[in-house]
């Protein structure tokens, strides 16, 4: 039986990080900035599970589990702040955010 | 003899079979009587034609925050609901306590109001003002189809 | 089974409890109490105080909670002299915050979300001293998360002034981008390594020889999450319009408390993963898999030309502290990358005094924007004739911040110089001490300001009452005593750096 070998794991979630920064610099909306910071965490989640596997050690799944939670609280937080700033703004685009500057 | 990726293809293989064949089931024995508001694409009850944003109610998001957090805590309880039997009545303690934070929220929420649908509507401040200028549509038609554009492009 | 050896360490981790407790009660205070919530501030600092007295009764002990299964010599919160010192401080700066917040008339506008603020305020403070004391990545990350959680939404506090909620929503961008990053970091560290424990992770760095290129890439990632709570230098665009935007109480707070959090969580991580062992003299022998060293040089200096340089053309008091506090992360980063016993007790000693001076100037700028409702500084013109206690109070936090004698910000700066003079580094020292020269600049503006400019029409007198300047003055006292009898603090300092294990 082959089974998956760890790098395919490693380069599908590196890949995942990749597109997640490059998402947060170049977009534009920040809902959408915030998706693509949950595809930061979902990587990182992802490398986790696949050392815990690889390694049979189940730490890496437990941390996997408060990753999750963390990245709910944070979506909450963050559409709130998000719905804070339409409302004073009627806007969720980050070039127009921009009282302060240097 | 299955590799591991062709494992995932018979899983992707059986998702697609089993919709279709519960599409095609549904199709042979329901009656079809369609009507204008069947007919309609799904959204929850809003209109589904016009902008994506101003259209929103902010009690969607409201909702949806409050289920999200209590949605995704649930994964914590999964690791205990397995274990705590081992630790006696302890483990069922810590459980407990944990339920009764999530409880607290649950209050917290309640008591603030936001579980109940019918609501002082708050208006935003920005809008306030705009409706006090005479301009008031003409300006948030503006920003909404800045926004359309924004997300088409 | 029995779930003794988590009740055995509940003995360890009792300012942690006291911390949740009162966000219990602050919550369920703000239900009960619906109408009049005038008690929840007094509430708040109870459970502070409370929180404090388990700190302080946890002087000298040290110890590991929460063991870990892989290898029971270690756990996942570290108690230990170390921790102690810098919860102390975080217990003593939320003391002055409570304090800044009764007298701030940002937060007193609010009147139906005040339980909100305090319960916020604690989970800043649950998140500080537990990241103090996490010797375990996850909770780092999570300690982490809970600590910019609430200080997300706090620095939003006054959402309906666009300024705050951009604040916050920047805060927010840059703060989940990069614990994002280190979580991902973090998850390789845990790959090479097998663990999530500091210590195991450490003698897997021994012990194991592991690809340093991915450990390098790994470390650079977490040193990312750190370095944006800390602000420093490529890290630090969200901290001067977070500060401006977030109400003046929670911008001293972030600039104290917060930054104190993140260099304990630095300088814990890097002795107890990276040092292999202390020497006779007090140096740290690092272990050869990253270089350290050249990383913390450069972050540093950095850190604090960018902060000083910035600083200079800025017109708006609160943006230019929250330069000046980007330039001081600078300096205290001095501290650490000597690698010495004596680098840490220089950090402990700045860290006292920071505290109070940097406190101290945010709360005078805070009395006068709540008459004012300006912190421009043209509108300081005269202000020392005019309100001359509240002028020359803010002279001498502004030139303790520069480092000039007889003030206790010289003694905090000359320790920070001495050790690097001890470990040879003149380069760095006679650059960080030509960056201390540009910050008289700014500093002094100020000053110039508020005295050799005369009082336009708009300068009015700034009325102060009776706890404000109790406030102030009980700020003003350390920072003038400690500047003539400093050897209170440095003996403090020296019996506080205990780091467990080793």
């Amino acid at each position: 039986m082959t089974s998956i070998p760890l790098e395919y794991y490693l380069i599908l979630s590196a890949f995942m990080f990749s597109v997640g920064v490059t998402g947060v610099l170049i977009r534009r909306n920040a809902i959408v900035v915030f998706m693509c910071i949950e595809l930061m965490l979902n990587s990182a989640n992802l490398t986790l599970v696949a050392f815990s596997s690889f390694l049979g050690n189940p730490i890496g799944q437990v941390f996997v589990f408060f990753v999750m939670t963390v990245a709910a609280a944070e979506a909450a937080v963050g559409l709130a702040i998000i719905i804070a700033i339409f409302r004073n703004k009627l806007s969720v685009n980050i070039d127009e955010i921009n009282i302060f500057k240097w | 003899m299955l590799t591991e990726f062709g494992k995932i293809f018979v899983f992707i293989l059986l998702a697609v079979v089993f919709v279709l064949i519960a599409l095609f089931a549904a199709k042979l024995i329901r009656p079809s009587r369609p009507t204008k508001e069947k007919m309609l694409i799904y959204e929850c009850g809003e209109n589904p034609v016009g902008s994506p944003w101003i259209k929103f109610n902010i009690r969607f998001y409201v909702v949806a925050l409050i289920f999200l957090i209590f949605d995704v805590e649930v994964v914590l309880l999964f690791p205990w609901a397995l274990t705590y039997q081992d630790y006696g009545f302890y483990g069922f303690l810590v459980g407990l306590v944990f339920l009764l934070v999530l409880g607290l929220g649950m209050a917290y929420e309640w008591r603030k109001g936001d579980l109940d649908w019918e609501r002082g509507i708050i208006s935003p401040p920005i809008l306030n003002e705009i409706l006090k200028n005479k301009k008031a549509p003409l300006k948030i038609n503006d920003s909404e189809n800045q926004i359309t554009e924004e997300i088409k492009a | 089974m029995d779930l003794s050896f988590i009740t055995e360490s509940l003995y360890f981790v009792k300012p942690e409890i006291a911390a949740s407790a009162s966000i219990i009660l602050l919550v369920l205070l703000d239900l009960i109490f619906h109408k009049n919530k005038t008690i929840i501030p007094y509430v708040a600092l109870a459970g502070i105080i409370i929180t404090g007295i388990f700190v302080v009764d946890q002087f000298n002990i040290s110890g590991f909670a929460f063991l870990s299964t892989d290898n029971p010599k270690y756990g996942m919160i570290a108690v230990d002299n170390f921790g102690a010192f810098f919860k102390l401080i975080i217990i003593i700066s939320s003391i002055f915050v409570v304090a800044f917040s009764a007298y701030s008339d940002e937060i007193n506008k609010i009147t139906d979300r005040l339980g909100e603020y305090y319960a916020l305020i604690f989970g800043m403070i649950l998140g500080m001293l537990v990241l103090i004391s996490a010797s375990d990545l996850i909770l780092i990350y999570l300690s982490m998360e809970l600590l910019s959680l609430s200080s997300y939404v706090l620095a939003g506090f006054t959402k309906l002034r666009d300024r705050s909620s951009e604040a916050s929503l920047k805060y927010l961008l840059y703060g989940a981008t990069s614990t994002g990053m280190m979580l991902f970091g973090i998850s390789i560290l845990y790959g090479l390594t097998g663990s999530t424990n500091l210590y195991i992770i450490s003698a897997a760095l021994q012990t194991q020889s592991l690809n340093l290129l991915t450990l390098a890439f790994s470390i650079i990632l977490i040193f990312a999450g750190i370095g944006y709570k800390i602000s420093s230098a490529p890290f630090h665009f969200w901290t001067p319009d977070v500060y401006e935007g977030a109400p003046i109480s929670i911008t001293a707070y972030l600039s104290v408390a917060s930054k104190a959090a993140g260099f304990a969580l630095l300088i814990r991580f890097i002795k107890t993963t990276f040092v292999t062992f202390v020497d006779d003299n007090g140096n740290w022998q690092l272990l050869q898999v990253f270089d350290w060293e050249s990383l913390l040089i450069i972050i540093s200096l950095l850190t604090m030309t960018l902060g000083n340089f910035t600083a200079l053309w800025q017109r708006n008091l609160k943006r230019m502290l929250a330069y000046s506090s980007i330039a001081h992360a600078g300096y205290l980063m001095l501290g650490l990358l000597v690698f010495s016993n004596q680098g840490l007790i220089a950090i402990l000693i700045y860290f006292t005094i920071y505290l109070f001076m940097n406190l101290g100037a945010f709360f005078i700028v805070m009395v006068i924007a709540n008459k004012t409702g300006s912190e421009d500084i043209d509108d300081y013109d005269g202000l020392g004739f005019k309100s001359s206690f509240l002028g020359v109070s803010l002279a001498i936090f502004l030139v303790s911040l520069t480092g000039l004698p007889p003030t206790a910000g010289f003694i905090g700066k000359l320790y920070l110089f001495i050790a690097l003079v001890d470990a040879k580094m003149l380069t760095v020292a006679i650059i960080a001490l030509l960056n201390t020269v540009v910050s008289l600049y700014y500093y002094i503006r100020v000053l110039k300001h508020m005295f050799l400019t005369s009082p336009t029409e708009k300068t009015e007198k700034i009325p102060l009452n009776f706890g404000q300047i109790a406030v102030i003055i009980i700020m003003l006292i350390p920072i003038l005593l400690f500047g003539v009898y400093f050897s209170p603090v440095v003996d403090l300092a020296k019996s506080y750096i205990t780091i467990l294990g080793f």
